[in-house]
């Protein structure tokens, strides 16, 4: 989080001289970043920049070689292996393949998110619609994802995310494969998630769309943090920055990874 | 795992298994087939077994006596024999009975002994042994000791018999078991590697289970229920097949006996245990080298 937002800020993600080596070659080198609750932050970069790599490691599916990421009160560096669902329940992760389950309807494409950590069906049915609705799927629900077009596939994808009311949403380029209608559509939708307190970080090497919406930028280049900055807001920042002050955040009271 | 992810999880094994009809149809008829052959396997060991302990029920000693001896003297040699650690049974055939066994055994023949004067056969003990003692060298010494006693005349235990039977059922326990152990290997290797094939055809559905926060055991749950369930249904139908090869089998090797139906259970729970354990075989090496 940069200086000017206040020490008191509550940070969601924060990663501290974080390096990642594959074969001695750096994918990612000594990055240091914070993302507050409720932030909504653009990972700008060209292909081979390391973006992915970095929220693979935010996420946990790989640990750094050196340094270390916290996610609320997940610390890679003190991580089990057998811990990291309980990380993923907290996240939501949507790629620019959708990675939707093709033999299962759009409804169990999202309620499984929710099965997993043992909802009862009522909770998964009452949930689903409403994250539906917000996507503007519901009248869809009994279809196969295979029917429907790539936009709505990655709202499909979006909705799974964030059903089960994550801290922070990861999207690795999600508008890749979409045009540029559709990308304008899902932005509007990740704004609107944002706005409902969960911090969004995506991973784009659309730096056209980033100006169009404005935002804090990261750029990543040849695996290093080159850039941290605000682009532009369309709102009232001041009040975002209040609301992200006050919010203790889902992962509740009780822990921040760093306030720097 | 609570309730509403165990009857989830059973519910989306045999869902699974509706979806996708045609690789479980293939996933059951190779592991059929395969626990056919350990079935077929099973079955001839068993077998052998029946065959083995009905020999050795066989295995008896012969004592004749000398001819003329008095009850006492037939007494003595009867109470030296059952004193014997080894002996279990003790039947005395006097020598009118013997005649008459022998000339039961002739048959029509019979009418041959009609030239006889006197009846040539001596009485005899049949002496039964524990089952403990039915090796070759014990058998020995038990002949040797017994032989010594007074108004024995001799002692016949099938000496060649016995050495050859014991050496053959050493040979066979020993390759069964050799063999044994491949069939059930083979057996394992099969239903773990056509399990590994159905966990690579669903490793996107994995993958995204695991992005949502899917612990190892909610994603090997439903595996394990559905190998559980066609390792059942496999040995059902190797037992299917295996009642039609006995059926056919029957009338070209006399005394051949199917399974008992506690032995069929145990087949079949075992069964239900490779297929359980095969599924999670495949599925622990799957995750590790996959997802970690």
């Amino acid at each position: 989080m940069t200086a000017e937002r206040g020490e008191e800020i509550r940070n969601i993600i924060g990663i501290y001289h974080l390096s990642k080596r594959y074969n001695e070659k750096f994918a990612l080198d000594d990055i240091n970043l914070h993302v507050a609750n409720g932030e909504f932050v653009f990972l700008v970069g060209p292909s081979g920049a390391g973006k992915s790599t970095l929220l693979k490691l935010i996420y946990m599916d790989d640990f750094p070689t050196e340094g270390q990421v916290i996610v609320g009160p997940f610390v890679s560096t003190q991580m089990k292996r057998s811990k990291v669902s309980l990380l993923r329940r907290k996240i939501g992760v949507v790629f620019q393949s959708f990675r939707l389950l093709y033999d299962r309807d759009v409804f169990e494409n999202v309620a499984i998110a929710m099965r997993v950590t043992g909802e009862s069906s009522y909770e998964i049915k009452k949930k689903v619609a409403q994250v539906l609705t917000q996507v503007g799927l519901y009248h869809k629900r009994n279809e196969m994802p295979s029917t429907l077009s790539g936009g709505e596939q990655q709202r499909i994808a979006i909705a799974r995310a964030v059903v089960n009311s994550p801290a922070v949403l990861l999207a690795d380029e999600p508008t890749g494969n979409l045009d540029p209608e559709v990308t304008e559509e899902i932005l509007k939708l990740l704004f609107h998630i944002n706005a409902g307190g969960t911090a969004v970080l995506m991973a784009t090497h659309d730096l056209a769309l980033v100006k169009q919406f404005g935002q804090r930028i990261l750029f990543l280049r040849d695996g290093r943090l080159q850039e941290d900055k605000i682009l532009g807001y369309k709102g009232d920042l001041s009040q975002r920055l209040e609301r992200i002050q006050k919010d203790p955040g889902r992962f509740g009271p009780g822990w921040n990874p760093g306030t720097k | 795992m609570n309730w509403n992810q165990a009857t989830y999880l059973m519910r989306e094994a045999f869902r699974t298994m509706n979806r996708q009809r045609a690789v479980t149809i293939v996933s059951v008829a190779i592991m059929s087939l395969s626990l056919l052959i350990l079935a077929v396997f099973l079955m001839i060991t068993d077998n052998m077994m029946l065959l083995m302990d009905r020999s050795k029920d066989e295995m008896k000693l012969y004592v004749y006596l000398d001819d003329g001896l008095t009850n006492e003297q037939m007494n003595a040699a009867y109470n030296g024999i059952i004193r014997m650690e080894a002996v279990d049974e003790l039947v005395f055939i006097s020598k009118d009975e013997a005649f008459a066994e022998f000339r039961a055994q002739l048959g029509e023949e019979s009418e041959l002994l009609e030239a006889l004067e006197t009846n040539p056969l001596p009485a005899s003990f049949r002496v039964s042994v524990k089952d403990v003692y039915k090796e070759t060298a014990t058998l020995e010494t038990l002949a040797s000791t017994i032989g010594r006693l007074d108004g024995v005349a001799e002692v016949n235990y099938g000496k060649e018999f016995i050495e050859r039977f014991s050496s053959i059922t050493h040979a066979v326990l020993y390759v069964d078991m050799v063999v044994g152990l491949i069939v059930i290997l083979s057996s394992l290797f099969i239903i773990a590697n056509t399990v590994h094939l159905a966990v690579v055809s669903r490793k996107e559905t994995i993958e995204i289970l695991k992005l949502v926060g899917a612990t190892n055991r909610f994603i090997t749950t439903p595996f394990f229920i559905e190998g559980a369930f066609q390792g059942g249904i496999a040995a059902l139908i190797s037992l299917a097949a295996l009642s039609a090869i006995f059926g056919a089998g029957r009338n070209a090797v006399p005394g051949l006996v199917f399974f008992s139906p506690d032995k069929a259970v145990i087949f079949v729970l075992v069964c239900i245990a490779m297929g359980a354990l095969g599924s999670l075989a495949a599925l622990r090496r799957y995750l590790r080298i996959e997802i970690g």
